[in-house]
């Protein structure tokens, strides 16, 4: 059991290894999409053994893994494994194209397979400073990717991303502190006063005013990583500047990772809280959602969009967490899965259009549905399936959401409810011109390519976000119910 | 209920808690003297003697504590954080860019000294009151290293220089550093062996982001960064 836990992140790891071999792109998307694959099916036989035995503990806590923590490591290896499939498509066409180097080429693929290891190896570990170490490398790894092109541009986002990132982690370093602090009174080995399980079962013992303090930088320096407003600010540059597929990881695994520590803290906090940790979540959640959505009015770049729409759903997550419940819990987590695949597809879907028409912007886009039909098919389904719409998994997470804001106050759900058909026009008027439309008398601008390992995940994903909408699957619905448990 | 041993339960009139305080204060000076300053050459100074006196509070607990996981980590302190990093910056960036004085400051020297004292002050208030028992060094230390985080995040927003936030972000992160081993000496070495791991990266990769920056943009001061603009 032990060394399936550990391969789950050092399959991806070992990909990176790769990058040294004297190999061309297509070696190194054949081995970021092997090692993508071997995670996920690893982090798949741990949620199934963590479901039936429990959850596992070893290395005094260092590895340690419940079903909270199996549910994200399976989340964030689907979108490894997607995302990876589109890098292969990537490398291939950036070398074929030569807007990349050989150096550049190498570059990608330790980052991209850093990137990735390392967030499921941080989900892994129950010990909260090593989360945050591998949170914060993660950081690290993923900054190489949003500066890879080397233009002025995307070097002033990775900047803009690390300087802030780094700020941003460092609170959330200081929240540790305080919460080891707060632990002080407890009869507990040093190690123990940061490890899970031993700091949850005597959560309701913390110390008051150190746990508020740390609950608060917590969720602003996490928050800084999953984009809640107002410390979201590095998110749209680094999405739009990334190449699409890092793009994909960020906001599909990345926010989400992020997010995992929040809720921990939210778990551990709350026993001595009480309703406090949920009013922080639900004030920079709705924050969130409104920033997201007004910024989306604007019609300019579509990553950008795609960008303030992820910021958005981590608000609508952040106010699942708010409402609580086993209903808020649950539309939280399912929302977490959703949006996860969803804006990956999204996003490798923007990499797919920019290789094409060699723009970002959306005006300059017209008739994707007429050009590229499985482009545009998987582009105006999946800008459906963000939004909300039926028959689509997220349309079953925020309802459920909806729900468990009227189980509280009515109000706030109505507000929820607004924001959510302001997002809804706001997204899907840009996107449905850049589908439909006449496309323009320039034929020569779009360049024509066709592309099997491209168009795999875009297909695999939305059938994934369809299957989602109509049936959750009976595993999947044990383990988000085990996460709840085990967080309450 | 027994306390662990922790520099959390130093006394304040030990000898080595008059020690720790005593170099909480000097740190808090070097990031004044920091945000008082307008040659980058002088934040570096300031930055390496700051973290060189981390070094020396980091050994005076791991003494009272007779921990050898301290002693370790305050030699990596003073050799990556007092020698390493600020040689590197002299070389690598500010020889090698030729940069003097920071023109790129959005407030008025003494301006950010207020508003530095002002930050220290409200450390305290913030701090002092509820969270921590008094009589023990930690009162005294911890709201210090909240107001050092607070100047170096002051650092940061004031000035728009590249290199000038990296180094606010360094005295940010030495203030953390600092309440780290005062109120949490027994935190686990490998987390705090990871920390500083991440630190050393983070500042490698901002080396190559600073130096890329500066050669396409002929100045990398962020004022200059304005094509991600909507």
């Amino acid at each position: 059991m032990t060394a399936l836990v550990v391969l789950v992140p050092v399959l991806p790891l070992l990909s990176a290894l790769v990058s040294l071999a004297p190999l061309r792109a297509r070696g190194f998307g054949i081995a970021l999409a092997a090692g993508g694959g071997g995670g996920l099916a690893c982090a798949v036989a741990v949620a199934v053994h963590v479901a039936s035995h429990g959850s596992f503990e070893a290395g005094s806590g260092f590895l340690y893994v419940d079903s909270l923590s199996s549910f994200f490591t399976l989340t964030v290896a689907v979108v490894v494994v997607l995302a990876s499939v589109g890098s292969a498509a990537y490398l291939r066409n950036e070398e074929g194209s030569g807007e990349l180097n050989r150096l550049q080429l190498r570059l990608y693929t330790a980052g991209f397979a850093l990137f990735g290891g390392l967030m499921l190896a941080s989900l892994e570990t129950g010990n909260l400073g090593l989360l945050w170490v591998l949170i914060e490398a993660s950081t690290l790894a993923s900054a190489v990717l949003v500066g890879l092109e080397g233009k002025a541009r995307s070097l002033e986002a990775a900047w803009k991303y690390i300087i802030i990132s780094s700020f941003g982690v460092t609170m959330a370093l200081v929240a540790t502190l305080f919460l080891f602090y707060a632990s002080s009174p407890l009869a507990l080995s040093p190690n123990q006063r940061l490890t899970w399980p031993a700091l949850f079962l005597h959560a309701g013992l913390l110390q008051h005013d150190s746990l508020r303090l740390a609950f608060l930088l917590a969720v602003i320096g996490y928050g800084t990583k999953v984009g809640l407003a107002p410390m979201h600010t590095w998110l749209p540059d680094a999405h739009s500047e990334a190449p699409s597929p890092a793009s994909a990881m960020l906001s599909a695994a990345l926010l989400n990772t992020g997010m995992y520590a929040i809720i921990r803290f939210q778990a551990v906090a709350t026993p001595e809280l009480g309703r406090y940790t949920n009013h922080v979540l639900l004030v920079f959640g709705f924050a969130s959602i409104a920033i997201g959505a007004l910024f989306m009015v604007r019609r300019g770049n579509f990553k950008r969009l795609f960008a303030y729409s992820s910021i958005e759903h981590m608000g609508i997550i952040s106010v699942a967490l708010g409402f609580g419940g086993t209903l808020g819990l649950y539309g939280a987590l399912l929302h977490t899965l959703n949006h996860a695949i969803g804006k990956c597809v999204l996003f490798l879907t923007s990499g797919e259009i920019v290789q094409r028409w060699r723009t970002r912007n959306a005006s300059e886009v017209v008739g994707v549905l007429a050009r590229a039909p499985l482009v545009g098919g998987v582009l105006l389904l999946g800008s459906l399936a963000i939004v909300g719409s039926p028959p689509f998994g997220l349309f079953l997470s925020e309802l459920t959401i909806v729900r468990a804001g009227f189980q509280g106050s009515s109000g706030l759900a109505f507000l929820l409810l607004a924001l959510l058909v302001l997002a809804f026009i706001a997204f899907a008027r840009t996107t449905a011109d850049m589908a439909t439309g006449e496309p323009q008398l320039a034929e020569e601008t779009v360049v024509e390519r066709r592309s099997f390992v491209a168009a795999l995940p875009l297909v695999a994903g939305m059938a994934a976000l369809l299957l989602l909408g109509v049936w959750i699957p009976g595993g999947l619905n044990t383990l988000i119910m085990h996460s709840i448990g085990a967080i309450r | 209920m027994t306390l662990p041993l922790a520099a959390e339960s130093l006394s304040a009139a030990s000898t080595s808690g008059t020690l720790l305080d005593l170099s909480a204060v000097v740190m808090l000076l070097c990031a004044f003297a920091c945000l008082g300053s307008k040659l980058f050459d002088r934040y570096v100074t300031y930055y390496a003697l700051q973290s060189i006196v981390l070094a020396i509070a980091a050994g005076v607990v791991a003494d009272a504590l007779n921990e050898p996981a301290l002693w370790a980590l305050a030699a990596l302190t003073f050799l990556i954080k007092g020698v390493a990093i600020p040689l590197a910056t002299r070389r690598f960036l500010l020889d090698r860019l030729e940069l003097h004085r920071d023109v790129a400051i959005s407030t008025g020297l003494s301006t950010s000294l207020i508003i530095g004292a002002f930050l220290t002050a409200f450390a305290y208030l913030a701090i002092r009151p509820s969270t921590l028992p008094h009589a023990l060094v930690a009162s005294a230390v911890v709201p210090l290293s909240t107001a050092i985080v607070l100047l170096g995040a002051l650092a940061m927003v004031v000035r728009r220089h590249t290199i000038a936030q990296l180094i606010g972000w360094l005295i940010l992160e030495n203030g953390v550093f600092l309440g780290a081993i005062t109120l949490t000496a027994t935190f686990p070495f490998i987390v705090e062996a990871g920390v500083f791991l991440d630190l050393v990266a983070a500042v490698l990769i901002m080396f190559t982001f600073v130096s890329g920056l500066a050669l396409r943009l002929a100045t990398a001061a962020a004022p200059e960064l304005r094509e991600l603009r909507h």
